[in-house]
């Protein structure tokens, strides 16, 4: 008997033609995250397995909790030996370990060659249970504990409940996009929402440098990292906007700064989106959070561009999002304060309703369009991988 | 020479000093500086940081540096004293403790404060139920190492901690562990404060870290605070964190190996030393690093410098109280015979049976000439 690690699938079962595309994908995105781990996934139309040492299980269900696509993580016992006397010798011990008053045995036969059918199989072993453990009686309708036999071709597998999954599509089965990473709260938890629904992420970060610092860049370069975890290697595109920002602080009308950044930072976006293969870009936005955040507002801004814009969190309250960032580790990060291009040439109110022919009054006061080119060409890349760094100083 | 007293300091190792010295010329950015070079500085203070605060199951927040142990245990008083002396002037400690806890307590006692201190066992244990006895209501701080640093005795910290939630006090629970640091395991969730030094890990002389629960408040230590330094003010000492933190990885990736190693010098030792009318004041109850052996009939300053004649660096009770009576000796014994003639051989696990062969001869001859006298 065998202690290896079972995964059912999560929403896949919906997709019919796709599937092996969906499973295949699932499979790589495990194979990337268990790199270090000596492991053997093989996997079927219905369950995924990994065979590792016994000492290493606890350590890829910590990793398989990350990976989006899993409905049950299950740690199962596979018997070579599929006799009914090693199924009960082995179903005694797996039941022996847990405390329980009422229990219920499903069994199911995907191999029909094996001579038992299913139905005798639950009965034989509970009755072999029923036998070897006192003070406990089956309940078929609400059991406390409920043991699995699957008898398959290869081997029969036994199991008890699993652990939920995190749900949602293996990243990468619903393609790429482009995530506006700021280095705030909203914008990793709108990264991980999205990876939740399988798209696969490069990230655009725009900077202000001297206005912002290269501890601000390098906190964004954590959160990436520390967003790798859910998703699989992405590159990190910077961007230095401060001639644009500066510009538009010398010729715009101060209340409209942000207007008409956000409309810049919007174009930025989308072009290097087309240029780099990404069917949508994604951002933090959340209606009514800030003045850019205002309906109105969001129309005026989102009129440059015709490409798909993802606001995965437009409807959250903040104490949400923030729930949601604590879970998924960004939120101490994303709180160190550092200057970013949105807190750099503030104004003090902000204009909540912004009119578009004020915008493009500004607009047509400078060559954006060149500052724009010039911003994309110069984009640094920055390459989110595993980090194997040691560090020579310690 | 033979060197038996680890427990003093202990010779930087080669791959720290390496550090020490690659850091001091690579880094010259200040971490509290915005420019590239302090920036660089600060991502490596992080990363030293870190590293302790995963050795130590801490966060890197609950990490501050000092300039040793003694600065950690008299700020850790002082500071907690300066904070909660509204809610009462009491504080308990004990005989265990080094010069700069008892000291601290002998000021705090001449400004007003009524200090305890909590009786000890015949076998050098706390005795929980006194413990128990002296924590009232008034009582802002208990003060108990982890290992003592004399005789090597170890305090169960989790059993006090749970005496003082059963008692319902908010005292605040400091524990010195400069000498548990790779001696003994440990867990910082059990007390409030707590204080370590490097040197005694084989890092350099200068640096120490006091422990400070994240829920615990209190005022700086040194004002001009800064992000990286929010606590004790002042430019981060880069080379020596690094080098403390480099030399704490090295001692947690040793730990079982070099304490089993530790345990068997320390049987052989004692063997060596049970052949004479002395008395071995270490029992099974302490960290296998410390022997501590009273010798009756010869004062211990005595013994020492005798012994340094034939190369061998031994200490009488603990390096910062060097001619001073044994205070937990005293109160275990109250025999003047043996605190005055205690002598503190300290080993490591760079310590050979040759040295302990050779040490026990040398004790041997010294022995034999100062007991004739």
């Amino acid at each position: 008997m065998k202690k290896i690690i079972m995964i059912k699938y999560g929403e896949l079962t919906t997709k019919k033609d796709n599937r092996n595309f969906f499973i295949k994908t699932l499979q790589k995105n495990i194979e990337e995250k268990l790199l270090d781990i000596k492991h053997i996934t093989t996997y079927d139309y219905f369950r995924m397995f990994i065979e590792c040492e016994e000492k290493d299980i606890n350590k890829v269900v910590e990793i398989l909790r990350n990976i989006f696509g899993i409905y049950e993580i299950v740690i199962c016992f596979k018997l070579e030996d599929k006799s009914i006397d090693s199924i009960f010798n082995s179903a005694l011990e797996i039941m022996k370990e847990i405390p329980f008053k009422t229990f219920k045995i499903e069994t199911n036969r995907s191999d029909k060659s094996y001579d038992i059918p299913s139905m005798e199989v639950s009965r034989k072993v509970g009755g072999y249970i029923l036998k070897n453990i006192s003070n406990i009686k089956v309940d078929v309708n609400d059991p406390e504990v409920l043991l699995n036999i699957e008898i398959r071709q290869e081997a029969v597998y036994i199991y008890t409940k699993g652990e939920k999954g995190t749900l949602g599509y293996p990243v990468g089965t619903l393609g790429k996009a482009l995530l506006m990473l700021s280095g705030g709260i909203d914008s990793p938890v709108a990264a991980y929402l999205s990876m939740k629904k399988g798209i696969k992420l490069d990230y655009i970060y725009f900077e202000s440098i001297p206005h912002t610092s290269i501890e601000a860049r390098n906190k964004v370069i954590k959160l990436a990292n520390i967003l790798k975890k859910y998703g699989s290697k992405s590159n990190l595109y910077v961007i230095n906007f401060t001639k644009i920002q500066e510009t538009i602080y010398q010729v715009g009308n101060e209340e409209y700064i942000i207007t008409v950044m956000r409309r810049m930072m919007y174009r930025i976006a989308e072009r290097l989106a087309k240029k780099i293969n990404c069917n949508a870009i994604i951002n933090g936005e959340s209606v009514g959070q800030v003045a850019s955040q205002t309906l109105t507002s969001m129309k005026v801004i989102n009129d440059v561009t015709n490409y798909p814009i993802l606001r995965p969190l437009c409807s959250f309250d903040k104490s949400e999002i923030i729930e949601i960032s604590k879970k998924i580790d960004t939120y101490e990060t994303s709180i160190i304060p550092y200057e970013d291009c949105c807190t750099v040439f503030v104004p003090k109110h902000p204009v909540i309703n912004p009119d578009i022919k004020e915008v493009l009054d500004i607009e047509n006061k400078f060559d954006y369009e060149s500052f724009i080119k010039e911003a994309i060409d110069n984009a640094l890349i920055i390459k989110i991988e595993e980090e194997k760094e040691d560090n020579i100083y310690l | 020479m033979i060197y038996l007293d680890y427990s003093a300091t202990t010779p930087v190792l080669p791959e720290v000093l390496d550090s020490y010295i690659q850091v001091t010329k690579d880094f010259i950015g200040n971490a509290n500086s915005i420019h590239n070079l302090g920036v660089k500085s600060k991502e490596l203070l992080i990363k030293a940081t870190v590293q302790i605060s995963d050795i130590l199951s801490c966060s890197p927040k609950e990490i501050i540096y000092t300039s040793g142990a003694s600065e950690s245990n008299t700020f850790a008083i002082m500071k907690t004293v300066e904070k909660y002396q509204k809610r009462g002037k009491h504080i308990v400690t004990s005989y265990l403790e080094h010069k700069s806890v008892l000291e601290t307590m002998d000021y705090l006692k001449s400004i007003g404060f009524e200090i305890s201190y909590v009786k000890l066992l015949e076998n050098g244990q706390i005795d929980l139920e006194d413990l128990e006895k002296l924590i009232r209501e008034d009582t802002i701080l208990v003060s108990i190492c982890a290992v003592n640093s004399e005789v090597g005795f170890k305090a169960p910290l989790k059993t006090i901690k749970q005496i003082i939630n059963k008692k319902k006090s908010s005292a605040v629970f400091h524990s010195d562990m400069t000498q548990a640091l790779g001696k003994r395991t440990f867990s910082l969730a059990d007390v409030d404060l707590a204080s370590f030094s490097s040197h005694k890990i084989y890092a350099p002389k200068g640096i120490g870290i006091l422990y400070k629960k994240k829920d615990l408040i209190l005022n700086p230590m040194i004002f001009g605070t800064t992000e990286n330094a929010p606590f004790r003010g002042g430019t981060p000492a880069l080379p020596l964190i690094v080098s403390f933190s480099k030399a704490m990885r090295i001692m947690n990736e040793n730990f079982e190996k070099n304490l089993k190693k530790v345990e068997t010098l320390k049987k052989n030792l004692i063997k060596g030393l049970s052949e004479y009318d002395v008395q071995i004041n270490s029992n099974d109850l302490c960290v296998p690093h410390i022997v501590n052996v009273s010798l009756k009939k010869i004062k211990s300053e005595t013994f020492v410098r005798a012994l340094e004649k034939e190369g061998v660096c031994i200490s009488t009770n603990t390096a910062c109280s060097s001619l001073e009576e044994s205070t937990v000796l005293k109160a275990l014994t109250n025999d003047k015979n043996i605190s005055t003639t205690s002598i503190r051989i300290s080993i490591s696990h760079l310590t050979t049976n040759e040295e302990i062969e050779r040490f026990l001869v040398s004790f041997k001859r010294t022995y034999e000439s100062l007991l004739l006298k």
